[in-house]
């Protein structure tokens, strides 16, 4: 997960429509699966650290919960109906998104973009 | 030159004792068809339906836009008011149209909202149609966000709108019909979207009458994409076996948009919808 969630990193600042849509979204945003907390912070739509949990002091704007195969699913290039989403798989069961949600809707279209530079790339081995 | 076979023209018409400048777009001869697009969006949602050369070689496909959507105006007086569709406004805007236009019993099809109210003419005004094509259409959903999101001074609600909506969108649609048809969710006026969600998401007064609709005289066909997170293939189920006679088709690879995000997968869906609104004479 962490390799993963490493090159998103990589690709997302080399993807100049995302730092130009996230340039005022500086929050940190918890990524658990399968209960490995990533604390992940950006900064003016650059995510500047990845930090594994678990942790009780680090401040966090926004959850995404989920698990591994989930995820591995919503990487596929052309995911099922409910792993095509981050809100899909909240309604299939198998996510859930806690804290200020209106600040995750109000950069939306930037944080399912960037959950989404994955795609195509994850596999099964790479998230173990 | 390369004009597109649609027009464009403007209705003057009164809803609810108020003037509207309704914007219509216009393609084909035949069967009349009144068509009617989705929730914060407009009518060029409907565009590669009006020009298909072959279901417009049968069908003359009418696409409007809602009041306060696409190139209709709000009415005199908007800039003070907030807008919520209700039910009531959206089934008389819907006749008035149709009265306009002077079409005698068309086919009505609809997306999502625009699917939903469909439902209610069938059971309220079936004899003002002659057929009913339902899209991403249920009985109710309430909503699991909060529809005031999407109007608020310090964000962008048609942003907001696109970024959540795109959750309806197959993985299988065209990268560039995907975005055209999040581009009318990012160009909906101010409050739109929410005014049209209240509408949606609150009033569930179609769930008791779906049993008087009479499919005999007007058929009732319902179009489900199976990555629609709004209205799932679960919910449509529903709601036809909830309408007697009613028939419903699931499609595997659309989502909540069908005619706008995937018009090539839509297309023979929509075809065989068509065809299965003819009546015998008699009934």
């Amino acid at each position: 997960m962490r390799a993963t969630l490493a090159q998103m990193q990589q690709r997302l600042h080399d993807t100049p429509h995302l730092l130009r849509l996230g340039r005022l979204f500086s929050e940190t945003v918890l990524l658990e699966v399968d209960g490995a907390e990533f604390y992940l912070t950006f900064r003016d739509g650059r995510l500047e650290t990845i930090v594994e949990g678990p942790s009780r002091k680090t401040p966090w704007r926004f959850a995404l919960r989920t698990d591994a195969d989930a995820l591995a699913q919503f990487w596929q290039p052309v995911p099922k109906p409910g792993f095509h989403d981050i809100f899909g798989l909240v309604k299939i069961g198998r996510g859930r998104i806690d804290g200020d949600i209106l600040a995750l809707v109000k950069n939306l279209r930037f944080f399912k973009e960037f959950m989404g530079l994955a795609r195509a790339e994850a596999s099964m081995e790479e998230l173990v | 030159m390369s004009f597109e076979p649609i027009t464009g023209r403007y209705l003057n018409i009164s809803v609810q004792g108020r003037r509207q400048r309704i914007y219509v777009e216009i393609a084909g001869q035949g069967t009349p068809v009144l068509c009617l697009h989705t929730a914060g969006a407009d009518t060029r949602q409907w565009r590669h339906i009006l020009n298909d050369a072959e279901l417009t070689s049968a069908h003359q496909f009418f696409a409007f836009d809602m009041p306060w959507h696409g190139k209709s105006l709000p009415p005199e007086g908007f800039q003070t008011e907030e807008y919520l569709l209700t039910t009531d406004a959206y089934m008389e805007t819907v006749l008035a149209v149709s009265r306009a236009l002077g079409l005698d019993r068309p086919i009505l099809a609809g997306c999502s909202m625009g699917g939903r109210i469909a439902l209610q003419l069938a059971a309220l005004h079936g004899d003002a149609f002659s057929g009913f094509i339902a899209i991403e259409a249920s009985d109710f959903q309430p909503a699991w966000y909060d529809i005031d999101w999407f109007h608020r001074p310090d964000a962008h609600g048609g942003e907001m709108g696109a970024a959540l909506v795109s959750a309806n969108i197959s993985p299988h649609a065209p990268q560039a019909e995907r975005w055209n048809t999040l581009w009318m969710f990012m160009q909906s006026g101010p409050g739109v979207f929410r005014g049209d969600l209240s509408f949606y998401t609150r009033d569930d007064s179609l769930i008791g009458r779906l049993a008087q609709i009479d499919t005999v005289r007007t058929p009732v066909h319902l179009l489900v994409g199976a990555y629609d997170l709004t209205c799932t293939p679960e919910d449509a189920k529903r709601t036809a076996a909830a309408i007697p006679g009613a028939t419903c088709t699931v499609m595997e690879d659309l989502g909540h948009f069908p005619m706008s995000e995937h018009p090539a997968g839509f297309r023979p869906f929509f075809a065989d919808a068509l065809t299965r609104m003819k009546v015998p004479a008699d009934v």
